[in-house]
């Protein structure tokens, strides 16, 4: 049906500017400072997630870059232009196994995280088709819809966080931040990897990029996006050390939900805030999901145009249920983790280099028009 | 897939109609006694079926309408007084005329020209209406007539006279009911399209004012109305509602809420995806905006689209009032429209899944009243708010003088017989009381009964998981937002599609002179509103 022009399946740089946070900011939050904790001394871990920022907030740049020298295309198409067909066709499936275990393991967390927080005896299966489900209706909708959606909840998160942290300044003490510049070189470093290793789903610009429709302003949009995510981190890092302390942060599993433990509204609505501050959460948890799982799709889609999207979803859904039952415990989840971060920057920086290169070497601007 | 298989219908309809269309038509005849007896065949000979017949110049005439549905002054003073007043002017001609004719071969030529003499006579200077026409055919002659117009047949003729006389009984303008305001208009809608079409004229004194017209219902013959002003509203936007609403195939529309099901977006939705308002004032503001209204002979209520979210909680009082206070009401109702969904449910998640969420002394407190019950809090909030809507309900159908017995049976038995029999907690009743004012404080009727749906999904949701699938619902809701469009328009603008702009309307309500240009997400062809800054101002 044609009807009004808002072009569905085309999106503004500023949906990109929305996205990359949205993607960003998920499970990583609620539990780095105490990994940054474990490394640094104090709060010095301010220096580590700058630099660490500064790295995401230049390669997201660079990855927006890249895909915005070739407007409206999907990442196969040019990546075959650059590196033959085969070779596009792995790196695509690369990304789509990417996108899958990632899905997975947000559902996984999340599960884990909701029998902390919320209830114990609900069986966590429950709670990852519960959630998964949400996830499939959301991608089954339309692409604009995602970027929607992400424009609806970011803006709550932030204002959680933010309200959080206004909450917890009466508990601060600046005797936990102090002293300052005592960490080593070896800590900083670690500090660095570990915080840059937090900014996951970068890679996910690669493909959302073609569906842009003013491409020019995408790469400043995305690393400005990507800045919000960035300070996001340090002023909850600095929110925990300063209620908690280092020693304390680096004992907590989720020392951003324990911040909302011990703060107290005013008014005495509600005890247990964290219990609402998850809650809310849930949906910056919700919308890295849903986009790892339509990023997902959207690449399978490209190598196999003929397969509905509809038909894709029904076949990866049960895939990613049964993916994420294989964790068994936390120290796995943390494996994972961590396995995820090394892959996701591993697998789109490695892609990025290649294609810049091979695309610097075929003389540029070219396809450009 | 539901969707697509419905447009197939429509179109199939479409095909349909369009076969259909080719009708037959019976030419008229040039014996008057023809053409009357004709006349009564085709509408059954009904009582109310007036014909009156009179000698003009010596020729027959008959003047045939019926009663009740055409303005018996009009018939009575600029038709038959008219013909009555020129009756000897016209006698002494033909008398002229056929004196003028003695060869009797020529006088049957004669006589035709004679007929239409008379014809063009009447036509032209006597009849005193301007709402006149000629028509050769019985069937256009019998739609005119059962529309109200009176037809003049002449004995010899094959062409009537079409007068329009449309009037009889309609209600009066009144203040709706449905939408009340402290400050504002008080003129509302009524059923007679052109009465409101001129409310609409009243307030839009612009040329570019547009009312297209379209015949819906294949037995009512329904006038349909479509107005927008042209050179604001995205022509887009207008073909689109032009498409969609020629689709119609339906026999009759006894409202306009079944045009709006016709050409809404989605069926599958529990939201209104055209508002629909008996207001004049509403709907000269949304046309001014730049949307597009709908009218329909027969129904009070106006449609207008697009349509999104935040209009269904504004109000034209918003306007009315100064800025200050109308940005507080805003608040007040996006709260409201916050309890009247999540309230039951919230107390559900928290007294099931979460009591430790409760500050400890209200726990004690809900937990000894809740001593007794014997259901689980899902199944008390279920049944309280399945009652409320019984209750509701009740009173809505039933005449108003029994529906204050329903108010009392309801507030003071139910509520407080249930909690000393111990069936329901008196938290849960003031719960259950708190949703219900809080609902009605929405203006708009179609979305307040929306969220009365959703409250249930959302009870049910919160007593299988607690917060976790309450905030799983909410999101659900969203994703089924985002995917809802009104007229092709997002159905979340300006959240998202995100229009900066029109921000100033939307939780607040910007001072009125701040409010310079038209919305955004409308894509209007004028952006400016009014003039942002007036000369007088800089002195």
């Amino acid at each position: 049906m044609k009807t009004v022009k808002y072009e569905d399946e085309k999106i503004k740089s500023r949906d990109i500017m929305i996205a990359v946070p949205s993607m960003v900011i998920s499970i990583g939050v609620l539990s780095y400072p105490k990994f940054l904790a474990e490394s640094t001394i104090a709060a010095d871990g301010w220096m580590t997630i700058i630099l660490g920022g500064i790295i995401a907030v230049l390669y997201t740049w660079i990855v927006a870059k890249l895909a915005v020298s070739f407007p409206s295309q999907s990442f196969l198409s040019y990546a075959s232009s650059l590196v033959s067909k085969p070779v596009a066709i792995c790196l695509t499936l690369l990304f789509v196994s990417y996108g899958i275990s990632l899905t997975a393991f947000e559902i996984r967390a999340i599960a884990d995280i909701s029998h902390q927080y919320l209830f114990e005896r609900t069986p966590i299966e429950v709670i990852m088709l519960t959630f998964l489900l949400v996830v499939v209706y959301a991608v089954s909708g339309s692409r604009a819809g995602i970027f929607r959606l992400n424009t609806m909840f970011l803006p709550i998160i932030f204002a959680a966080t933010l309200f959080l942290v206004f909450f917890s300044i009466g508990y601060m003490e600046v005797d936990n931040m102090l002293p300052m510049f005592k960490t080593d070189l070896q800590g900083h470093l670690q500090g660095t990897m570990d915080s840059s290793l937090s900014y996951t789903g970068v890679g996910i610009l690669l493909f959302y990029i073609s569906l842009v429709k003013d491409p020019k302003k995408a790469p400043g949009s995305a690393a400005l996006g990507m800045s919000s995510a960035v300070i996001i981190y340090l002023v909850v890092y600095l929110t925990c050390i300063a209620v908690f302390g280092d020693v304390t942060t680096e004992n907590i599993r989720f020392p951003f939900i324990e911040l909302a433990k011990s703060v107290e509204i005013p008014g005495g609505f509600f005890e247990r805030t964290e219990s609402i501050f998850f809650v809310i959460w849930i949906m910056a948890i919700f919308t890295t999901t849903v986009m790892a799982f339509d990023v997902s799709v959207m690449a399978l889609n490209s190598i196999f145009p003929n397969i509905t999207k509809t038909k894709i979803i029904f076949f990866l859904s049960p895939f990613i249920f049964f993916l994420s039952m294989i964790p068994k415990d936390f120290l796995e989840m943390k494996t994972i983790a961590n396995f995820l971060g090394y892959f996701g920057w591993g697998l789109t920086g490695t892609t990025v280099i290649i294609l810049w290169a091979i695309y610097k070497l075929k003389g540029g601007k070219q396809n450009e028009k | 897939m539901a969707r697509s298989l419905f447009n197939r219908m429509r179109s199939q309809k479409q095909t349909n109609q369009a076969t259909e269309q080719t009708k037959f038509s019976i030419q008229i005849n040039k014996k008057l006694d023809d053409n009357l007896k004709n006349m009564k065949q085709m509408l059954g000979d009904p009582v109310d079926l007036v014909i009156r017949e009179l000698i003009l110049g010596g020729t027959r005439v008959a003047i045939l309408y019926i009663n009740g549905i055409t303005d018996g002054n009009l018939i009575n003073n600029n038709i038959l007084k008219t013909i009555q007043d020129n009756l000897k002017q016209l006698e002494s001609n033909g008398s002229k005329d056929s004196k003028d004719t003695n060869e009797p071969n020529e006088s049957k030529k004669s006589k035709e020209t004679k007929d239409s003499n008379l014809l063009d006579k009447v036509y032209q200077e006597i009849i005193a209406i301007t709402d006149i026409e000629k028509y050769t055919t019985m069937d256009e002659v019998s739609f005119a007539v059962l529309n109200g117009s009176t037809a003049l047949f002449i004995d010899g003729m094959d062409t009537v006279l079409l007068m329009g006389t449309t009037g009889g009984e309609s209600r009066a303008i009144e203040e709706p009911d449905s939408e009340s305001l402290i400050r504002g208009p008080r003129d509302g809608f009524v059923e007679n399209i052109t009465t409101n079409m001129t409310l609409i004229r009243r307030d839009i004194k612009d040329p570019n004012l547009r009312f297209k017209t379209y015949e819906v219902g294949k037995s009512s013959k329904q006038k349909l109305v479509v107005s927008y002003v042209e050179g604001i509203t995205n022509p887009d936007i207008v073909n689109e509602i032009n498409r969609r609403l020629k689709t119609i195939d339906i026999d009759y529309l006894s409202d306009s809420s079944f045009i709006e099901q016709w050409i809404e977006d989605s069926f599958m939705s529990p939201f209104p995806q055209i508002q629909s308002t008996e207001r004049p004032d509403s709907v000269s503001s949304s046309l001014m905006q730049g949307k597009v209204a709908i009218l329909l002979d027969g129904s009070p209520f106006a449609l207008i689209a697009p349509t999104n979210f935040a209009d269904a909680l504004q109000s034209m009082e918003d306007y009315n009032q100064r800025w200050i206070p109308a940005t507080f009401l805003r608040i007040l109702r996006y709260f409201c429209a916050f309890l009247a969904v999540f309230l039951p449910s919230i107390y559900v998640a928290l007294v099931s899944y979460h009591p430790g969420m409760i500050p400890s002394i209200l726990t004690y407190s809900i937990a000894a009243t809740r001593e007794g019950v014997p259901f689980p809090a899902a199944i008390e909030a279920i049944l309280m708010a399945v009652t409320f809507e019984i209750l509701h309900e009740a009173g809505v159908r039933l005449p108003k003088i029994v529906a204050q017995t329903i108010g009392i049976v309801g507030g003071l038995v139910i509520g407080e017989a249930a909690v000393s029999a111990g069936i329901v907690s008196p938290i849960m009743v003031i719960v259950t009381a708190l949703t219900a004012i809080a609902s009605f404080s929405i203006p708009l009727y179609t979305v307040t009964i929306t969220f009365r749906g959703l409250r249930f999904a959302f009870i049910i949701a919160a007593s299988i998981l607690g917060l976790y699938g309450l905030v799983l619902m909410y999101i659900v809701v969203n994703i089924h937002l985002v995917n809802l469009k009104s007229i092709g328009i997002p159905y979340t603008t300006p959240f998202a599609p995100f229009f900066g702009r029109d921000w100033t309307d939307l939780i607040i309500r910007a001072p009125i002179t701040k409010l310079t240009k038209r919305p955004a997400y409308l894509k209007t062809i004028d952006e400016q509103s009014k003039n942002p800054k007036p000369e007088r101002r800089k002195g």
